[in-house]
């Protein structure tokens, strides 16, 4: 039976923010249709609200002109709507199984029976009785996929599935997907991602400030045009620079990483040893959870990893904490802006403070030099277009992109010889990511180095001068960027070679 | 006094006995504690179990309601904690260390005037075959019910925990509460469900000590039991057999240490009584080194507030 599916008039008020603004759209089965837009546009709240997890403030929504009371996520899964979160909903320490089993209405053995043809029919390949944490990202949304599928759904909702898998896992969620589809599904496929948005859906909704501003066929669209629609703004595209460090010192060396740990959530690291050379940008990328995390703390300082030796600056840092790094002029930008980079309950010129150095003098005789510290966060926030002003602002009231320009611009204020990021633009929209890139790339003009570790493809193959992939914890070769191509980097990133 | 093998038997039925309270109020404790809730108010839930137990039987001279009316204030205190914890979202530590305090403030108003008055007896089961075997007899006979249900208990949790739905269903949400409500688990009631739980078993866990264990009530009775108990699922890495474990150790070493000081070994008194604690926590450590099975037993979200977004 074919599936129609209408919201009508959907808004949502949180407060200081218009998450929805009277949004309406309808859909259909046997088409996959794109939510595209920022982050912050308002995909996320209306999926949410078609899951049941949020009521709206106004508004209905009708599935085959049946009038849903969406009042929680078991109505929404009732009334068979499915929905595949970005953030998996999935029970990391229970088993494949439990998880699977948690919401089922009949006896283990018979699930078992039918999550196996489930298995079959898709030809996905995972281990039932282990536990979810074990899993790749990848196979973990297999996971909630099944879950969905178990249900027999008639509506199937997609939120950004492909920001954690590899190019191989792209293309198979999109086969998989498109099976779905002409099974008779109706899938809503919300992304930020333009091209995934032409190779994949049938029709697309551009949501911007909580609004839909357009509804088109993806036949009639480009990159260009969805991205003007998405940022309402002409953007200026970044060229990819050219590699011209070849002759220059190495400033960055490693030699003998070899990192062990006996916690399950961690990667261990075998003997990686790399450099980077002056002005240059060393890429690292790979699926996340791949030693990623262990690398930049080994880096960082954060863990000292013993037989390793790090020379900066002709000196040896292996055994230095990250402030001692940060002297020798080393910065830093973890992944997690907010429990990593910033203390977000800090007042943004208190987040600054934290990264004092010896002759910053933010503190004098163990008292804070508030004014000195004030005036410098001034500079950052200016110099770097955070679109505030006010340093007494606490630093969880900035969006993502403002909170990245601010930690980027406080690393970055002392002219540090070094930059090490990792997934500096994780979760931004489009004008913040290309603020950053331009950043990146300034940073190598003016003869500083930057590792950047990275799970975007698109991203290190534009900012990256040599790039390798690390893959379990080991290090592929380093390779000139002219000679990686995105499907090389997708091999290198499933654990293939390319030789 | 002889070691002989009746008396290391009788030894052994005596640690059976003072192990217990630990095992009732931990295994209760370790089910609150999987679904997420941390309640430290575990002191406080087991001495009101024992003032109400106690006052229960002397007003109604029937041990079967003080038994049930004590696993009830129990459940009741505990509602106390669920109200506030789980409905108002108040810290979870802050809440049970008031619970606590609150707990042993009532029970010594409360028990003003049942001090000094005398415990019934408690039936025991098989005391015929008790005396008739020697060494086993006393250890597996002769006991009352409450100690055949507390050594059944851990079993039964773990079977609980592992088996079945239920089960699936308070681990789930004490791993992720946030995923388990987007399932359409109800969160808020799961919790209630489970520190309820644990507030009836720690009320029965009084309940043994001042009706069969020392039948008489006597102020702050428990005597930090409940501390030892939550302790015990901690280094029990939330494992119900190991919980039985760490408690035989802990009563054991209390009963052997006590026998060592009557006999006069020439060790320091103050290190005797420290030993229980100090073996009990060595012992654990090393039976839960396996860091992996610690990650999976462990509830991801323990002591977090959780709120449904609306």
């Amino acid at each position: 039976m074919a599936t129609d599916l209408r919201i009508s008039n959907i808004s949502k008020i949180y407060p200081g923010c218009i998450a929805n603004d009277n949004v309406s759209l309808q859909f259909k089965s046997g088409k996959i249709y794109a939510l595209l837009g920022e982050n912050g546009a308002g995909k996320s709240t209306l999926v949410k609200i078609l899951s049941g997890v949020v009521s709206p403030d106004n508004g209905e929504v009708f599935l085959n002109e049946k009038n849903l009371k969406l009042s929680s996520p078991l109505e929404a899964k009732k009334n068979k709507i499915g929905m595949v979160f970005q953030h998996f909903n999935l029970f990391e320490t229970l088993s494949v199984f439990e998880n699977l089993s948690i919401d089922a209405t009949e006896d283990n053995k018979s699930l078992r029976v039918r999550i196996n043809e489930i298995l079959k029919k898709y030809n996905f390949s995972i281990d039932l009785d282990v536990p979810v944490l074990n899993l790749s990202a990848g196979q973990k949304q297999k996971v909630e996929i099944i879950r969905c599928l178990l249900r027999s759904p008639k509506v199937l909702i997609m939120d950004e599935p492909t920001s954690v898998l590899t190019e191989q896992e792209t293309e198979e969620l999109f086969i998989s997907l498109k099976k779905f589809c002409d099974e008779g599904i109706l899938i809503i496929y919300i992304t930020h991602k333009l091209k995934e948005v032409l190779s994949l859906c049938d029709e697309v909704a551009v949501m911007r400030k909580g609004k839909v501003v357009s509804v088109s066929q993806t036949h009639n669209e480009r990159v260009e045009t969805l991205a003007n629609k998405m940022v309402g703004q002409k953007l200026a595209k970044i060229k990819k620079k050219i590699n011209i460090s070849k002759n220059k010192d190495e400033i960055f060396k490693v030699k003998h990483l070899n990192f062990y740990s006996d916690d399950p959530f961690e990667t261990n690291l075998v003997n990686l040893n790399f450099s980077v050379k002056k002005g240059e940008c060393l890429g690292i990328a790979g699926i996340s959870g791949n030693g990623q995390n262990e690398l930049f703390q080994i880096l960082s300082g954060e863990i000292i990893t013993p037989d390793t030796s790090i020379i900066f600056r002709n000196k040896e840092i292996a055994k230095l904490n990250p402030k001692q790094r940060r002297e020798y002029l080393m910065a830093f930008s973890p992944e997690d802006r907010i429990s990593q980079a910033a203390v977000p309950e800090l007042k943004i010129y208190e987040n600054v403070a934290l990264n004092n150095f010896k002759s910053s003098n933010f503190f004098e005789k163990g008292l804070v030099n508030e004014k000195k510290i004030k005036e410098h966060s001034k500079k950052i926030l200016s110099d770097f277009s955070v679109n505030t002003d006010n340093v007494e602002l606490k630093s969880q009231f900035l969006s993502g992109g403002n909170l990245q320009k601010l930690i980027l611009g406080r690393e970055l204020i002392t002219a540090p010889e070094l930059l090490i990021c990792y997934n500096p633009t994780w979760g931004l929209d489009v004008g913040a990511i290309n603020y950053i890139h331009e950043t990146l790339i300034k940073i190598n003009d003016q003869e500083k180095s930057t590792i950047l570790i990275s799970t975007d493809t698109e991203e290190l193959l534009k900012l990256s001068d040599r790039i390798a992939v690390i893959y379990k914890g080991k290090l592929s070769k380093i390779m000139p960027s002219e000679e990686v191509t995105p499907e090389k980097l997708g091999v290198l990133m499933g654990g293939g070679s390319i030789d | 006094m002889s070691l002989d093998i009746s008396f290391i038997g009788i030894l052994i039925g005596s640690i059976m006995a003072s192990s217990v309270p630990l095992i009732l109020a931990a295994s209760g404790e370790l089910i609150t504690e999987r679904s997420g809730v941390l309640n430290l108010g575990v002191e406080g839930m087991m001495i009101i179990g024992a003032i109400s137990g106690f006052a229960l039987m002397v007003i109604t001279d029937n041990l079967f309601i003080a038994i049930v009316g004590s696993m009830l204030s129990g459940v009741i205190i505990s509602l106390i904690f669920g109200f506030l914890t789980q409905s108002l979202l108040t810290n979870h530590v802050a809440t049970g260390l008031a619970l606590t305090i609150f707990g042993i403030g009532l029970s010594a108003m409360l028990g003003k005037n049942f001090v000094g008055i005398p415990g019934k007896e408690f039936p025991i089961l098989f005391s015929s075959l008790r005396e008739s075997i020697p060494f086993f007899g006393p250890i597996l006979f002769g006991h009352s019910i409450v100690l055949y249900f507390a050594f059944a208990l851990p079993f039964l949790t773990n079977y609980f925990l592992k088996k079945t739905k239920l089960g699936l269903v308070v681990r789930a949400v004490g791993d992720s509460p946030v995923s388990a409500s987007n399932q359409g688990i109800n969160v808020i009631l799961v919790r209630y469900c489970c520190i309820l739980y644990g507030g009836a078993m720690c009320g029965l866990a009084g309940a043994y000590l001042s009706l069969i264990y020392t039948p008489q009530w006597i102020e702050n009775m428990t005597a930090g039991r409940g501390w030892i108990a939550l302790a015990l699922v901690v280094f029990a890495t939330w494992s119900p057999i190991k919980v039985l474990i760490g408690a035989l150790i802990f009563g054991g070493i209390t009963i052997l240490q006590l026998h060592m000081q009557a006999i006069g070994f020439r060790i320091p008194v103050q290190f005797l009584s420290a030993l229980p604690y100090l073996m009990t926590i060595i012992v654990l450590v090393v039976i839960s080194r396996d860091s992996r099975k610690i990650k999976l037993n462990t509830p991801t979200s323990l002591g977090r507030i959780f709120y449904k977004e609306k």
